[in-house]
């Protein structure tokens, strides 16, 4: 009996602890009267300091905590004035005359001035670090200068107009970051709240945890209707499912179809199914080569004869992999640029490869890869077989589904194939060391199609065979595609450079040293009941998270009236948790008096 | 006592730290001389515990070169960067240093206390660790706690009456939870008890809404710290369950316990009085092995609820991978085993007779 009773007392002991905790919380929240906007994310933050950050997270708290001079637009992509109202270039193109915007403060309630944005372009020429770290446009600055407090003057190298449109530099208080002893050091910028002049900074940061972004109430483009933006850590997607269902988080991105199903069947949710600026490719190994054009690795020898590349393009149905693969959320992929850049992507025109076993069959034919008794073809002359290494990420299923499909399809044009799942750093380690057939690849491309296109460029081919040199894609090197890309980077007319990147794309899909499969949605949710007004980019069909070049969403998004948690609950679980405790007290008197029995017993 | 080993949380890093210490902390240097005292007695096993250290220090940096990867590929991910930025990158995480030299930095760096910088959070690594050491005490502590006093408690009656319903229920129910993996089994309390019945939130171990004082804080953290904490002991407590049990075998039928019962005491007091602190002399290094495995943190438990910890650190470096982070929690990790070990082997010579006589 007495026992049953303190098995009863240690349980309620527990409820009670938590039902206390739980009545606390509701209480605390209860009386926070801050809009909060909670945003799930996975990634750790790498730095604070702007010039050294290179993750998706820093990029977004840097984007809402600093203001850049020319913001990419939110319609289109097209550049936009951000701190600068109007900016020329002169006829040589090396010198560029910004106006910057005045009665712009800083979040601690400085001005902001011409000097600022020197001072910050500066740091990216003489601070040796930061210019080492951001080389590839820094590399190509001489000199910034502000000869009055509205205007900044920038001298390059070599014309460049796209690097300096979609330059991204985040401006950066010369009064704070003079104070700081080394400002290239990771841990330099630190001290929360940052100093910035963005609408959000950077205010409180627990690791792993969360990161906390304040308004900036008197920001130049209108005050942000959330007092606060939140990062909230989940490192399960399906947690993050979870906790936005419950209302624990605001927003979620990067959800799997069958999550983004599942929430749209919920009232409070809305799922955002945006076009992604993402594409998946099959890269194949058309002979490995350093920039001394030296063979290297152990590729099959047919994928250096452009015929087997186009034959195995032709033999991939990527609607079936859309439809099945994504379950319709994507696009069939034509070129490297998505077509969510539609000033830059190239459809294919009347050169679209269509899918067609048959014409791929004849393809092998012609060129005089004939069947084996297997089934499986030969190089011409009868000698190796056409069987190729398949790597695929060993943590993707996407990846798998489309492995199932594309070595069916090719299994009919008489190709085999020899999947093998891989852990991404192997893979990419044999892929830079030439040691593969075909292997899966992937990247986010940004609104400037140049650091897509130079992946591509014999300039950044291997100068060694240890796999150490990854700058390139694939090994890729053809003149005609080089000198189109030089031409683009200067061109200034945006018309005229589109059709030279055009071009560059032509080449390189008719070249096939990559097949592009699929340009992959953005699948993301937020609460409707909680936050509406998120400004998407582009505007039509686009995305809330994974905005580029300014945080357009979180600028706009505004709170849902009345939205305030449920109150009066805490009255109830208070009630419940003082008679827990009660029960509790009298629990332990009992417990007591039995053992003063027993001792008494033992006596 | 391997077998029972309760790290059915499914840690792989475990099995060599946990391994590797009892073995080359307790076979070393026999004497071939009768010993004669605890001074000798303690020589032998902190020696035998230094060399383990000095294994530990040194295999932890090759260990973990054979992870593949390139740590600028995480670094440059989705955002092409060219030959010389990629350069400056390296020369700035010095991982264009010669091993020989990593090696060395490493080795110097750890006898000094400086662990070095993480390549993934670029903050000394040291800081990193100090500031998630509390959050893994409380979870992985309070945990093994709770599965300790638990599984002690249950497994004590379950042997006293074995073949009783009370038996075959709770080694039923214990096995089974033990065998559930723990990433599934949390998923599912996310889901009733978070998601559906709204009691605790989802994951983290504190709310950002919370006000930033004592009171709050500390209840926000409880709060959150109770799915977790019963999702590990629920997976754990089973092997603690077994292995008192199975010691309470041994003693049922033992002739001190029929003369105690001659004396007239009741079956209560048998047990709690004679059985019980016999039957906990064998479960103590299994206890010590506990609390020295409390720094590796519960690793699934960590990461299914986003628990800022060692072993949800542990884990995202492995992805990296980060190595001198895997390098400093790997030494730690096996370092508080093979402590935790030495522990349990000086304790046993007090309260185990039969050492001090053999």
């Amino acid at each position: 009996m007495t026992r049953r009773l303190m098995a009863a007392g240690g349980v309620l002991a527990l409820s009670a602890g938590i039902l206390t905790a739980t009545s606390t919380q509701a209480a605390a929240q209860d009386e926070d009267d801050v809009d909060r906007l909670l945003v799930a994310t996975d990634q750790e933050v790498d730095t604070f300091n702007p010039f050294k950050s290179r993750y998706v997270i820093t990029y977004n708290t840097n984007m809402m905590t600093y203001d850049t001079l020319i913001r990419t637009g939110a319609d289109d992509y097209q550049p936009v004035p951000g701190l600068a109202t109007e900016w020329e270039e002169s006829d040589d193109g090396l010198t560029w005359t910004f106006t910057v915007r005045e009665g712009v403060t800083w979040s601690d309630g400085e001005p902001l001035t011409a000097e600022d944005v020197a001072y910050t372009y500066d740091l990216l020429i003489s601070n040796p670090a930061i210019h080492d770290w951001n080389i590839d446009f820094a590399g190509n600055l001489v000199s910034a200068e502000a000869p009055d407090e509205t205007t900044f003057v920038l001298t390059l190298k070599e014309a460049a107009p796209a690097e300096i449109l979609n330059a991204g530099v985040f401006i950066v208080p010369k009064h704070v970051w003079e104070t700081y002893p080394d400002p290239s050091a990771d841990d330099a910028n630190d001290q929360l709240p940052l100093v910035g002049s963005g609408p959000f900074q950077v205010s409180e940061y627990r690791t792993d945890e969360f990161v906390r972004l304040s308004a900036n109430k008197d920001y130049w483009d209108g005050a942000p209707a959330f007092d606060e933006v939140v990062y909230d850590y989940y490192s399960e997607g399906d947690a993050a499912v979870a906790a936005l269902e419950a209302g624990e988080v605001d927003i979620v991105n990067g959800l799997n179809p069958a999550q983004a199903e599942a929430l749209g069947e919920q009232d409070h949710i809305t799922v955002n199914n945006a076009q992604g600026r993402r594409f998946v490719s099959l890269i194949l190994n058309h002979g490995a080569q350093t920039a001394d054009r030296e063979l290297y690795g152990d590729g099959h020898p047919a994928l250096r004869d452009p015929v087997v590349r186009q034959a195995l393009h032709t033999a991939i149905d990527k609607q079936e992999l859309v439809d099945k693969v994504l379950a319709g959320n994507g696009d069939p992929a034509v070129s490297i640029i998505p077509a969510i850049f539609e000033q830059w992507h190239w459809d294919g025109g009347d050169e679209l490869v269509q899918f067609s076993l048959d014409e791929a069959n004849r393809m092998l034919d012609e060129a005089g890869y004939e069947r084996g008794e297997d089934g499986v073809r030969t190089m011409p002359g009868g000698g190796e077989r056409l069987s190729f290494r398949f790597y695929y990420h060993a943590d993707n299923t996407d990846y798998a589904n489309v492995v199932e499909y594309v070595t069916e399809w090719w299994s009919e044009i008489g190709i085999e194939t020899v999947p093998e799942p891989i852990e991404q750093g192997s893979l990419n380690d044999l892929v830079y060391l030439g040691e593969y057939d075909i292997a899966f690849s992937g990247w986010g491309v940004g609104p400037n199609p140049t650091e897509m296109l130079a992946m591509h460029t014999c300039a950044v081919l291997p100068t060694t065979t240890d796999g150490s040199e990854r700058s390139h894609e694939n090994f890729y090197c053809n003149e005609e595609y080089d000198a189109l890309h030089a031409q683009q980077m200067v061109e200034p007319d945006p018309d005229a450079r589109a059709e030279l990147v055009k071009e560059q794309q032509r080449i390189l899909y008719e070249d096939a040293p990559v097949i592009w499969l699929y340009y992959q949605n953005v699948l993301e949710a937020y609460n409707h009941d909680k936050v509406t007004d998120l400004r998407t980019q582009p505007a039509e069909g686009g995305m809330i998270t994974g905005q580029q070049g300014f945080a357009w969403a979180y600028l706009s998004a505004t709170p849902v009236e009345g939205s305030g948690d449920e109150g009066g609950v805490s009255t109830g679980v208070l009630i419940g948790a003082g008679a827990v405790v009660v029960v509790l007290i009298a629990g332990g008197v009992l417990l007591f008096m039995r053992r003063r029995s027993t001792a008494d017993e033992r006596e | 006592m391997t077998a029972h080993r309760p790290s059915a949380d499914g840690s792989p890093d475990r099995d060599p730290s946990a391994e590797q210490a009892p073995a080359a902390g307790t076979r070393t240097a026999p004497t071939g001389r009768v010993t004669t005292g605890f001074g000798r007695y303690l020589l032998k096993h902190v020696s035998g515990a230094a060399v383990s250290l000095l294994l530990v220090l040194f295999s932890s940096f090759f260990i973990f070169r054979l992870i593949a990867g390139d740590p600028i590929d995480q670094l440059t991910r989705e955002r092409p960067v060219t030959p010389e930025q990629r350069e400056a990158m390296r020369a700035e995480l010095g991982l264009d240093q010669p091993m020989w030299n990593q090696f060395l930095d490493y080795i110097t760096g750890t006898l000094t206390g400086d662990l070095g910088t993480s390549l993934q959070f670029r903050r000394p690594i040291s800081e990193l660790v100090l500031e998630r050491l509390p959050a893994t005490l409380l979870l992985a502590g309070t945990g093994v706690v709770l599965a300790v006093l638990l599984g002690f408690w249950i497994g004590t009656r379950a042997g006293w009456k074995q073949g009783s319903r009370f038996d075959r229920a709770h080694v039923t129910t214990g096995l089974l939870l033990y065998s559930a993996p723990t990433f599934w089994l949390g998923m599912i309390a996310i889901l009733v008890f978070a998601r559906y019945l709204g009691l605790f939130p989802v994951n983290g171990m504190r709310s950002p809404s919370t006000p930033d004082e004592f009171l709050p804080q500390a209840l926000d953290i409880g709060h959150h710290l109770v799915l977790p904490v019963l999702t590990y002991t629920a997976v754990v407590y089973a092997g603690y369950l077994m292995v008192m049990r199975s010691s309470i075998l041994d003693e049922v039928g033992a002739d001190y316990l029929t003369t105690a019962r001659a004396k007239g005491l009741r079956d209560d007091a048998v047990r709690r009085r004679h059985a019980v602190p016999n039957a906990l002399l064998p479960t103590i290094t299994l206890v010590f092995l506990a609390i020295g495995g409390i720094v590796n943190g519960a690793i699934v438990t960590e990461t299914v609820f986003s628990w800022p910890g060692l072993g949800s650190l542990f884990v995202s470096s492995i992805f990296y991978p980060d190595r001198p982070m895997l390098q400093a929690l790997f030494v730690l990790f096996s370092s508080s085993t093979i402590v935790a070990v030495l522990g349990a082997e000086i304790l046993y010579w007090f309260i185990d007779p039969r050492i001090r006589k053999s």
